[in-house]
């Protein structure tokens, strides 16, 4: 094992952030499930410049030009669009132009406010350098140089697919391309991160790992559950505060779209925990659900006692299911509208006041007596960790247990929370983790950096688990914006960073790509919202009574019929592709149809996308599992790129791609337009030449648009 | 360009592991380098394997496999598996050839009773829909954390993938829902939603010409990225990208064409999409796809279970009987092996004009591929209520059908997360039906 001289050598500056956090936590005295995590660092010795301090929320009376008001949260600006959201979570594009000018100005002076509070400039850049530190220093003890910088092409491309989830408009990335000032980088990267697509981005990121899906169980639609995170991302929710609401979430998905999570598994439990574990800790507990993990420490008692922890919390309560089901039989209302109601009433989250877990009854070892009551206790990695004060948990009233447990999960102080999400996010930028898999993080010592590793802990820690503070760091550091090496083979050595990894778009980011090449920055700002419908299923509280079913069947068919005249386009025989039945689904700006696609970006569109449709062809998850995508090639993905709706969508007159380049007057011209939108950069003269000879050889601007669509360059973000 | 394998390329282990290596980059969609050693070791061990069932009856008849899903619960009473008394359904017995009895629902397949396997003693224990169906199409009960794969996966596992273009598994009428499982996501089964359509974009949208100077000019301007790249991923796309052309003008697509058919044979298989599925599946797999699923909706019969034997029902005998005596026909029967499956049984109760879910006991029928013909495996008791004697899972169908495909059995594979895990899920096959 090799030593490393940089052991922990952290910037005293970023040090005085956060050296409380992690240790001297007091553990909270009563759970109270309306204040969230508890993760206050007691009074700090010296006083320390404050990290990422807790952004306040702004609301604000706006006032449109014909002097309608509405009461609504700032949440961004960019270009030409304010993101606010009204006090029912409705999120909403305002045009600037729609606004009245002092609006305008509060707006500006609020996005000032918000990056204020968030790292400084001068933070950003230490914590940067450390990373470039510790990346040096690994790569010259193996004798690895880092790869040379990015060219500002190669930078500009890749920090738009990573952080907004698409490529540069030919405008945008004319823009950045001609600025010759010294901190375009900073700036751009500040400006992405803090804009729409970054939230659109961020979606798609987590509702692969979360398991984000239109439908659990036998169908209860979830859409809820998905209008919620759009909301709380919006919002600007760290990860800790997020996965705390989704873990202790209590209702009906009707009620609180943040019991998606839980709902999923409410019929499977034990493999509900399982998961859990592996999303937010990195800890593959699954076989331990069975028998004493063979390879790793964990043994099948540790796993039941954790499940403990949820042994009073219940997902469905059958007799609200058996008395809807009745009561419809006995009234003769139709079954299919009647299993809907039923089913969306019946799955719900609530904890009992008994905690029921018992170990299973062919339990073979001799720890625990089979069938006999399990008491919940927490896994620990290290013998030190259960010295702990988040530790130290109440155990005693089962109603608390699952919060007791999510205080614990998403505390600073658990032993691998932050290093999980440090670790994914990580993975995100550079397309291979510091530790890999990252559903198996158990043993720190396996990262190809520990020390690295340890570095984004902190960072994590200190950003407060704001996701967004994480990736400016990560993003303005030089490993981040050097060239990036080809896929290494990771069977044969560990990755040591000397830059990103060359990788092929997410399915995601290849279709909002064609996307925003075929509407423009308008595909930011179309967004879909489909939870509010559910309300209508929702029974009022007590006893199941026959004219309340009926009632709910009523008011469900009104308002699907009324959210979805677009549906007899879609429903269920439109699923082998067609996405139109959203139409009416969408609020803020609408989305355009052509060729029988819904052109809206991926995270404005089912999820997942139908089997045949172009997303999942490419790789999108089914959602099942977490961590379900892939970017595998297939031959059916080009022959949608080469023959199917996609590619006439590239090769269309009312492209904005190909509109942007007619504009331009001279071939030239025209050609450098639609390489920038494209492929992010000018063409060189012999792709000019060879472009240029084509033109005049029958070719159109729509035929370039599709040559440049279908090249090997566009597919993979260098 | 040979549309079948050579069976000599397969048999000489160095030729047989360069064709896989080929097909791995180049099939419908294999792999692109794995990042994990787990999956890279799995596409490695493709044939490797040693299988110790290999030797014993029916190991490795079947060459390609025609899994048809029967969806809702097929009632065995009232198909394969006719009871008297006060458990008889709608419909009386008749007998078949190959010396048993069908009800009357199942004329036709009747007449070719002689030439399959019912296994009449099923045996599970899930009696809801879902589940049921993801215990019968991969042999394993569902779980939260893991994805089981399908015997199409498992097949291009253990031996690689059947052809150089087409995929090694296609799923007709239905999803492929994640029928790779912990394989690579390329060991999917490529879904057919509308067999009368195929294989969709295929044909270029534009003039010939057009077309020809597009990929002229893509060619042209592709050289310095695609051309250069030094990227695995890179040059595994610029091979998808050539075997695409390529695929556009070749013969192997015609695979996916029902047209090509004659008319009179589509009329055989009858107009429903079921019929037709059948028929994709039998052209699929005479050109070299090993395993295809077809998925029949509609068997939930809780009431009008007559008329709706008398419709689907009917529906359902003629196709099989029809894919049955073309296979056999065309001298493919004793290579191809078709598996009728169903989610569970119906209850021996009959009320409310139909019959409410059975796991307990049910039946399937096996054809071709080293199987009997006209034979009857196990039974269910006098009542249709449980098998009379040992029952056969649907882990152990599905060990069946992988020991009749020439897969090993009983025999661990390590997964990516780091668990042993059997075709099957250890179950033994039901070496009986074997000839």
């Amino acid at each position: 094992m090799k030593s490393y001289p940089c052991r922990l050598v952290l910037s005293v500056f970023l040090l005085a952030l956060c050296p409380l956090d992690g240790l001297a936590a007091v553990p909270a005295k009563k759970a109270d499930k309306n204040d969230g995590p508890t993760v206050k660092a007691a009074a700090p010795v010296a006083k320390p410049v404050q990290a990422v301090s807790d952004k306040t929320q702004i609301w604000h009376t706006w006032t449109d030009t014909e002097g309608r008001k509405v009461e609504a949260l700032f949440c961004g600006l960019s270009g030409d669009y304010i993101t606010m959201q009204t006090k029912d979570g409705r999120t909403y594009h305002f045009a600037t132009s729609l606004l009245i000018p002092e609006d305008v100005e509060f707006a500006k002076s609020c996005l000032t406010k918000n990056r204020d509070a968030s790292f400084s400039p001068a933070i950003i850049a230490s914590a940067a350098a450390d990373i470039d530190r510790m990346v040096g220093a690994i790569l010259a003890e193996n004798g690895q140089q880092p790869n040379a910088p990015a060219t500002d092409a190669q930078f500009l491309r890749r920090i738009y697919v990573d952080a907004v989830g698409r490529v540069p408009t030919a405008k945008e990335a004319d823009t950045f391309l001609k600025n010759p000032a010294p901190d375009k980088r900073a700036k751009l990267i500040d400006d992405l991160v803090f804009s729409p697509g970054y939230s659109m981005q961020m979606f798609n990121w987590m509702a692969d790992l979360l398991r984000v899906k239109d439908t659990f169980g036998k169908g209860v639609p979830a859409f809820t559950f998905e209008d919620w995170l759009k909301m709380r991302l919006a919002a600007d929710a760290p990860w800790d505060k997020l996965v705390y609401e989704m873990l202790t979430a209590d209702g009906r998905l009707c009620d609180n779209g943040a019991t998606g999570f839980m709902l999923f598994d409410a019929e499977m439990p034990l493999d509900g925990v399982s998961n859990l574990m592996t999303t937010f800790l990195g800890t593959n507990m699954a076989c331990a659900q069975c028998h004493d993990h063979p390879l790793a420490e964990w043994k099948q008692r540790d796993f039941y006692q954790m499940a403990a922890f949820f042994g009073a919390t219940s997902g469905k309560d059958t007799a609200i299911l058996g008395a809807v089901n009745k009561a419809a039989k006995d009234g003769g209302l139709p079954k299919a509208a009647v299993k809907k109601i039923a089913d969306m009433n019946a799955f719900r989250m609530e904890d009992t006041s008994k905690q029921k877990l018992t170990f299973p009854k062919d339990y073979k070892y001799k720890d625990a007596k089979p069938s006999s009551p399990v008491s919940p206790a927490l896994i620990a990695w290290e013998k030190e960790d259960k010295s702990l004060p988040i530790y130290n948990v109440a155990t005693k009233d089962p109603t608390q247990l699952r919060i007791q447990f999510s205080r614990w999960l998403t505390s600073p102080q658990n032993p691998r929370f932050a290093t999980n999400i440090a670790n994914r996010i990580w993975k995100k930028a550079f397309g291979v983790a510091v530790l890999e898999p990252v559903n198996d993080i158990d043993d720190l010592k396996l990262a190809s950096s520990p020390e690295l590793l340890a570095h984004l802990t902190f960072v994590m820690k200190a950003a407060k688990f704001d996701l967004r503070e994480v990736q400016r760091v990560i993003y303005n550091s030089k490993t981040f914006q050097a060239s990036a090496s080809p896929t290494p083979d990771l069977g044969k050595a560990k990755y040591l960073f000397p830059g990103p990894v060359v990788r092929r778009f997410t399915a995601e980011e290849a279709w909002d790509s064609l996307i925003v090449n075929a509407l423009g920055t308008y595909a930011d700002n179309v967004l879909l919202r489909r939870g509010d419908d559910l309300k209508a299923m929702a029974l009022p509280a007590g006893k199941v009574t026959l004219a309340e079913v009926k009632n709910a069947v009523e008011r469900t068919k009104a308002a699907f019929a009324g959210s979805a005249n677009g549906k007899a386009a879609g429903g269920k025989k439109g699923a082998g592709g067609s996405t139109l039945g959203l139409a009416n689904g969408y609020e803020g700006d609408k989305p355009v149809t052509r060729f029988n696609m819904m052109l809206a970006r991926a995270s404005e569109l089912p999820q997942p996308s139908p089997e045949t449709h172009f997303l999942r062809v490419w790789g999108q998850g089914d959602r099942l599992l977490a961590d379900s995508a892939t970017n595998d090639g297939s031959v059916p993905q080009l022959l949608q790129m080469i023959n199917g709706s996609v590619s006439k969508m590239i090769a269309d007159t009312r492209s904005a791609a190909v509109m942007d380049a007619a504009k331009e007057k001279v071939p030239d011209a025209q050609i450098r337009s639609l390489y920038l939108s494209y492929l992010s950069r000018p063409p060189t003269a012999k792709e000019l030449a060879t472009a240029n000879k084509s033109l005049k050889d029958g070719i159109g601007l729509t035929d370039l648009a599709w040559v440049l669509a279908n090249t090997r360059e566009f597919l993979f973000v260098q | 360009m040979s549309i079948l394998t050579s069976a000599s390329l397969l048999r000489d282990p160095e030729d047989r592991r360069r064709f896989i290596e080929k097909c791995a980059k180049i099939s419908f969609g294999l792999s692109i380098l794995p990042f994990f050693t787990g999956i890279a070791e799995a596409a490695e061990q493709a044939g490797a394997v040693a299988a110790p069932n290999a030797g014993l009856p029916g190991f490795g008849k079947a060459k390609r496999v025609i899994f048809l899903e029967l969806q809702g619960g097929m009632s065995h009473i009232d198909t394969f598996d006719p009871k008297t008394g006060d458990n008889k359904g709608p419909g009386k017995a008749i007998s078949a050839k190959g010396d048993y009895q069908l009800t009357e629902y199942l004329p036709s397949i009747a007449k070719i009773g002689d030439k399959i396997t019912v296994v009449r003693n099923m045996t599970a224990k899930v009696g809801v829909h879902a589940s049921a169906s993801y215990l019968m199409r991969t042999g394993f009960e569902q779980r939260g954390t893991l994805q089981h794969p399908t015997l199409g996966a498992w097949a291009q596992h253990f031996l690689g993938a059947s052809h150089k273009t087409l995929p090694s598994s296609v799923a007709v009428n239905r999803s492929a829902n994640h029928g790779n499982g912990w394989f690579p996501a390329s060991f999917s089964p490529l879904p057919i939603q509308n067999p009368e359509d195929g294989l969709l974009d295929t044909k270029s949208p534009v003039t010939t010409e057009v077309a020809a100077k597009r990929a002229g000019l893509l060619a042209q301007l592709d050289s310095g990225f695609g051309g250069k790249a030094a990227d695995e991923n890179v040059k595994a796309y610029n091979e998808f990208y050539d075997t695409t052309f390529q695929l556009m003008k070749s013969t192997d697509l015609k695979a996916f064409d029902l047209a090509s058919e004659p008319a009179e044979v589509r009329a055989r298989y009858g107009k429903s999409k079921f019929g037709q599925g059948c028929l994709l599946a039998r052209r699929l797999i005479e050109n070299g796809v090993r395993f295809v699923e077809v998925a029949n909706g509609g068997w939930d019969m809780h009431a009008t279970l007559g008329d709706r034997m008398e419709t689907l029902g009917g529906d359902f005998d003629r196709v099989f009987a029809t894919l049955i005596q073309d296979l056999d026909s065309k001298g493919l029967l004793d290579t191809t092996l078709v598996a009728v499956t169903t989610e569970f049984g119906r209850k021996p109760d009959f009320s409310g004009g139909g019959r409410g879910h059975h796991p307990l006991v049910f039946s399937t029928v096996l054809a071709g591929g080293g199987v009997k013909r006209g034979f009857v495996n196990g039974a269910s008791d006098a009542k249709g209520y449980a098998p009379d004697g040992d029952g056969v899972s649907p882990g152990s169908l599905h060990a069946t059908i992988a020991h009749a495909a020439g897969l090993p059995v009983q025999t661990d594979i390590i997964t990516p997360a780091g668990r042993p895990m059997q075709v099957g899920n250890k179950a033994k096959p039901a070496m009986g039906v074997f000839i």
